[in-house]
């Protein structure tokens, strides 16, 4: 049943973009990418409770990564993908190693800091990240023999999507996920109960930052261009806020998240123009001081009341 | 070696606007145990609040300044009010006023970016662009200015907090809030205080330093950084340790950017560099608090 539940989402979401046309597919392929990057970072801040603004600079690792491997370094494909993995678990580690040493909320500032250096990097690193104007002029490689374009890479971006999801609920679901509950509830009585507090924070933000990092990777062949401004804080940002506004610790929290705070732009800019962040940011503040649970939480309350 | 202390003179200077910074974090820190991530955009507003009064309005300095401290108090209490003090009375885990805050952040910004041109507003110099010349050591009026300012305020925060009752009832609170609470401390009160008194520290942050950069709403962000880097190298136990990890921060970075050899962009890379280190190495910071001694 279940196997088949996942078959019919599959078919659902990947039949989709063969009736989009091109600016919409390109409309959907993002939507798809930021529901994966909100569920992966979901499973940091809303189940692990650890707080980072590095999400949105391993996405662009991954991007910037698998361009400059394949095409600066000529490596082969699944080479690059590897080292490009391999990259962000070690960017990750390097992190969150010292960062967890202390209590409190030091990984937020520690990755704050790395998400800014990240921009510094890339808009100082020469022939090597084509600095402030990024790379560009590149083209998907042929994956054994096959050209993939149109509506079937965004068939790719629903694999990765579903992959994540599926991973993620596999792991919230076994005793590490419930470890990294644990630590987010009281770090203290999982400690007691035998929880290694420190190793449980750094492995979950080094697997959520590889997730990051694939995604980055996928995400390099929708507008077959990188570039610096895109990977800024101010996504990082956009990301957190669609986890707490959709309902923070929740699958579904954070797939409502993104679809609404990717959407609410196309609908706010008629009105106010590109100043639809301050709504974000007044939706965070109300979320918090109204229903800590978001989105789905008021879902929660309103099917409790009318059972 | 003329250049050195030039250079000196310049990084202490700077050392002192990011001990400032720590120290809005700190004075928030202590009591509560929140970290506030908006100091740097309370310098930011401060800095635009520099600019409309003092190069707009063309108010004389003194006044200024005072009237821009005085709305950035205003500031921070208000800011407790609506975001934090919901949620502690509520009983809300500390995460919960630290994510508030970071809305709060967005919306600082957002405001400023909405009533403001995106380009950098100038804000004047208060003596203006002179030079200043002690024996070998030599440096702009503005830099000496910072310095004196900051080590001003220094010695008045430590004297209330080593010297008064209500700075000792803020120490009782960092050290144990239910004790206090016991005691007779308004917690709701220190809280308060604790917050205008962080958004006064920022804010002078912000005014002090926006003569050498101008104010421009994206200004914030790298100040928070560097601000939280001198907190953690000096330590959270200790007013003095903010000011010390400031000073730090500022000479490893214009040193690196003078007279080491790379790209002058990648001097950014040393708050992260220099966070790492201490976060790995000693992570409670070079001054020890005194109650982890007792």
């Amino acid at each position: 049943m279940s196997a088949l539940r996942w078959l019919a989402a599959f078919a659902v979401l990947a039949a989709l973009p063969f009736f989009l046309g091109s600016y919409y597919n390109d409309v959907y392929r993002k939507l798809l990418l930021w529901i994966t990057l909100a569920l992966g970072y979901n499973f940091l801040f809303g189940i692990c409770g650890q707080i980072a603004f590095s999400h949105f600079a391993f996405y662009g690792v991954g991007a910037y990564s698998i361009v400059i491997f394949l095409f600066q370094l000529e490596l082969p494909f699944p080479l690059a993908i590897l080292l490009g993995v391999a990259l962000c678990a070690l960017v990750a580690l390097a992190v969150a190693i010292p960062s967890t040493r202390l209590e409190g909320f030091y990984l937020a500032l520690a990755t704050l800091a790395l998400a800014q250096l990240f921009i510094v990097v890339l808009n100082e690193g020469g022939a090597v990240t084509g600095g402030t104007g990024g790379l560009a002029n590149y083209r998907l490689p042929e994956v054994f023999g096959v050209r993939i374009a149109g509506p079937w890479y965004t068939v790719v971006i629903v694999t990765l999507l579903l992959g994540t999801l599926a991973v993620l609920l596999r792991l919230d679901r076994s005793w590490f996920g419930r470890a990294c509950r644990a630590v987010r509830d009281n770090p203290q009585a999982a400690a007691a109960m035998g929880v290694d507090v420190a190793r449980t924070k750094v492995v979950a933000f080094t697997l959520t930052s590889a997730l990051a990092g694939i995604a980055g990777m996928v995400y390099a062949f929708v507008d077959n261009t990188v570039n610096p401004p895109i990977f800024g804080l101010d996504n990082a940002f956009l990301i957190l806020f669609m986890v707490i506004v959709g309902g923070a610790g929740r699958h579904a929290g954070a797939v409502v998240g993104a679809i609404l705070l990717f959407l609410l732009p196309f609908f706010l800019s008629p009105l106010i123009g590109h100043h639809h962040v301050l709504v974000f940011g007044l939706l965070v503040v109300a979320a918090m001081l109204v229903q800590p649970r978001g989105l789905i939480g008021i879902y929660d309350a309103l099917r409790r009341r009318l059972a | 070696m003329r250049d050195f202390l030039e250079l000196s003179i310049s990084a202490a200077a700077s050392g002192c606007v990011y001990g400032l910074v720590a120290l809005a974090y700190l004075l928030m820190i202590r009591p509560t145990g929140i970290i506030n991530f908006a100091v740097g955009e309370w310098a930011m507003v401060a800095a635009f609040g520099g600019y409309l009064l003092l190069s707009k309005l063309e108010w004389p300095y003194p006044l200024g300044m005072a009237a821009v401290l005085g709305f950035m108090f205003l500031v921070g209490w208000a800011t407790e009010r609506i975001a934090v003090r919901p949620l502690v009375e509520r009983g809300a885990p500390l995460l919960a006023p630290i994510l508030a805050l970071l809305g709060m952040l967005v919306v600082f910004r957002e405001i400023v970016s909405v009533s403001f041109p995106p380009d950098p507003h100038p804000v004047p110099y208060p003596f203006g662009l002179g030079r200043l010349e002690l024996g070998p050591v030599g440096g702009s009026y503005q830099s000496f200015f910072i310095i004196a300012v900051t080590l001003v305020v220094f010695l008045a925060v430590w004297l209330f907090f080593e010297r008064t009752v209500a700075g000792k009832s803020f120490e009782a609170v960092a050290i144990h809030r239910r004790a206090a609470a016991l005691m007779g401390i308004n917690l709701s009160r220190v809280t308060a205080l604790s917050f205008a008194g962080g958004a006064g520290a920022a804010g002078l942050a912000g005014l002090l330093v926006s003569p050498n950069i101008s104010a421009h709403y994206l200004m914030g962000v790298p100040l928070a950084i560097q601000g939280f880097t001198a907190l953690v190298i000096g330590g959270v136990g200790r007013v003095e340790g903010a000011l010390l990890g400031g000073l730090l921060l500022a000479f490893a970075e214009q040193m690196t950017t003078r007279y080491a050899p790379i790209p002058s962009g990648y001097a950014q890379g040393v708050p992260l560099l220099l966070l790492m280190i201490f976060l790995l190495l000693r992570p409670t910071g070079l001054l020890r608090s005194r109650v982890a001694k007792a």
